[in-house]
């Protein structure tokens, strides 16, 4: 990481910042106000430019959620081909932000754009959250239960829209998961006692599990036959449409996770995918999740399941079954 | 034997450019893939497999070759993933919660290892029948349930007895495979090269 070695400017009303990974900063206001701040741009992942700004823009608000906050101000950040492409392409794009943005109730105050051989459009986000309630990766308590709301799949279903393979059935589903945004799963889980949060993107869903019992007094344990997942996606994996992340998601995390022989290759696969604007991973206490994977499916979020629990051993690792 | 020249070419462009080869080339015997980026040789090597051929991979330098050659079973049309399996069908018919006579305690736990451990016949597995108690390892809070989950999840066919579900009024409870009748059960054992009886 660019930023290793280098001093990193802070002071005591920092409650989230730079010392170990996260969704999201959080910056302390006043005893009943912190603010959350993230940023995420970039390049298309669908061919419709009215949807890839929906994406780009639910994939920017969903690490405000994921900090269990409520998002109320955005900036735009674009790069545009202004040679090559139309107007009406970045209007289109613009648009779908917006809708994105009036659906999560935020506002857009302003935002940047520079000229670019490549197409990327992104947000700025700040949220409000109390700062009690913030939801780290850490707070993970033994016998938690993982809930995950959204399926997998999506960075092998992208590398097979890139390569002209997927039907116009499958790109629809994705489209429209990938554009939902994890605002109802945020709301529903205020009500319960979620220990620990964070939203499955680019690290696939174990990479972000690793992040949270990294150096940690706990260990997971996910069956993997539980994990909801496209199952279109199996099918592209066997193909051999894996996009190059998935393989460095995995050689990064892969000496921190036991996974048994008898989980199928591709499964192994989609647990490392990389995802666009993914499912959160709540982590709430045993007695409440069965309750919480009900709300969550009354939601709308049908896909929702448990898929693993937080155990005492083994320490700092994942244990896939 | 021909070159497919894919270096500087990132992931999904190699294995387009395979596929392409493939299907305008169904006639090649062997050829062979080269790239430059380890992901997009092992996806060169997995959309191979699943076209029927065997492929084998070599690193040389900073580049990767993939040598393909045709498996001799699957030459003419390139099978689909169900189609690559192992011909052989075998099927195991369950007919009761716990496994052997002699004591039930035993037998539950010999159950539970024997359907973990199933996964080990490989792909010959074709079929898992489950019928009278036997319905009661399919059902919510079962301990033999992940296992069958996992080897349905792997392609492997699970049919349970509605009738026998009825009878234990376990039908809701149910939380793998397909329920079925005795017209299916028959067919499946008629359909399978061996049956195995537990």
């Amino acid at each position: 990481m660019g930023l290793c070695g280098l001093e990193i400017p802070t002071d005591s009303s920092v409650i989230v910042g730079m010392d170990r990974p996260d969704d999201a900063g959080v910056y302390k206001i006043s005893d009943d106000l912190a603010i959350i701040q993230t940023v995420d741009f970039f390049t298309p992942i669908v061919d419709d430019p009215y949807w890839f700004g929906q994406i780009a823009a639910a994939n920017a608000l969903s690490d405000v959620y994921a900090m269990g906050g409520v998002p109320k101000t955005a900036m735009n950040l674009v790069a545009f081909p202004l040679k090559q492409m139309d107007m009406s392409v970045l209007r289109q794009i613009l648009q779908g932000g917006l809708d994105k943005m009036k659906e999560a109730g935020v506002v857009l105050l302003g935002g940047h754009s520079v000229e670019d051989n490549e197409l990327k459009y992104g947000l700025s986000v700040t949220g409000f959250i109390h700062p009690d309630r913030v939801l780290t990766k850490k707070d993970l308590k033994v016998g938690d239960r993982l809930i995950l709301t959204k399926p997998l799949g999506t960075g092998i279903i992208n590398t097979a829209i890139k390569g002209g393979l997927a039907s116009a059935e499958i790109i629809e589903t994705v489209t429209h998961l990938m554009a939902a945004l994890n605002r109802d799963a945020a709301k529903v889980m205020h009500d319960y006692p979620v220990h620990a949060c964070t939203d499955i993107t680019g690290f696939g869903l174990l990479g972000h599990l690793a992040e949270m019992v990294m150096d940690s007094e706990f260990g997971v344990e996910i069956q993997a036959n539980r994990v909801p997942l496209l199952p279109e996606a199996l099918e592209y994996a066997a193909m051999g449409l894996v996009p190059a992340g998935l393989y460095k998601n995995r050689e990064f995390r892969q000496a921190m996770v036991d996974i048994s022989p008898s989980v199928d290759t591709f499964i192994q696969d989609i647990l490392f995918d990389p995802q666009t604007s993914g499912g959160l991973l709540i982590c709430v206490a045993r007695e409440s999740a069965d309750d919480l994977v009900d709300r969550l499916k009354e939601k709308g979020m049908d896909k929702t399941a448990i898929i693993g629990e937080v155990l005492s051993e083994p320490k700092g690792r994942i244990v896939v079954t | 034997m021909e070159t497919l020249n894919c270096r500087g070419l990132a992931c999904p462009q190699p294995v387009l450019r395979t596929k392409h080869f493939v299907e305008s080339n169904p006639q090649a015997p062997k050829f062979t893939v080269v790239v430059d980026n380890a992901a997009s040789a092992q996806n060169v090597v997995r959309f191979l497999e699943s076209r029927g051929f065997s492929a084998s991979l070599h690193q040389e330098g900073t580049d990767f070759e993939i040598k393909a050659v045709k498996s001799d079973e699957s030459r003419g049309e390139a099978p689909g993933k169900e189609e690559a399996k192992s011909s052989e069908k075998m099927l195991v018919l369950v007919t009761k919660s716990t496994m052997g006579s002699g004591d039930d305690v035993l037998g539950e736990g010999l159950m539970f290892n024997f359907l973990n451990t199933l996964d080990e016949m490989g792909e010959v597995l074709w079929r898992l029948v489950f019928l009278n108690s036997g319905v009661k390892l399919t059902i919510e809070g079962a301990r033999t349930l992940p296992a069958i989950q996992q080897l349905e999840a792997q392609g492997v066919s699970v049919l349970v007895c509605g009738t026998c579900l009825t009878h234990f009024n376990l039908l809701e409870q149910k939380r793998v495979g397909e329920t079925t009748n005795m017209l299916d059960i028959v067919t499946s054992l008629q359909l399978a090269d061996k049956v195995i009886s537990v």
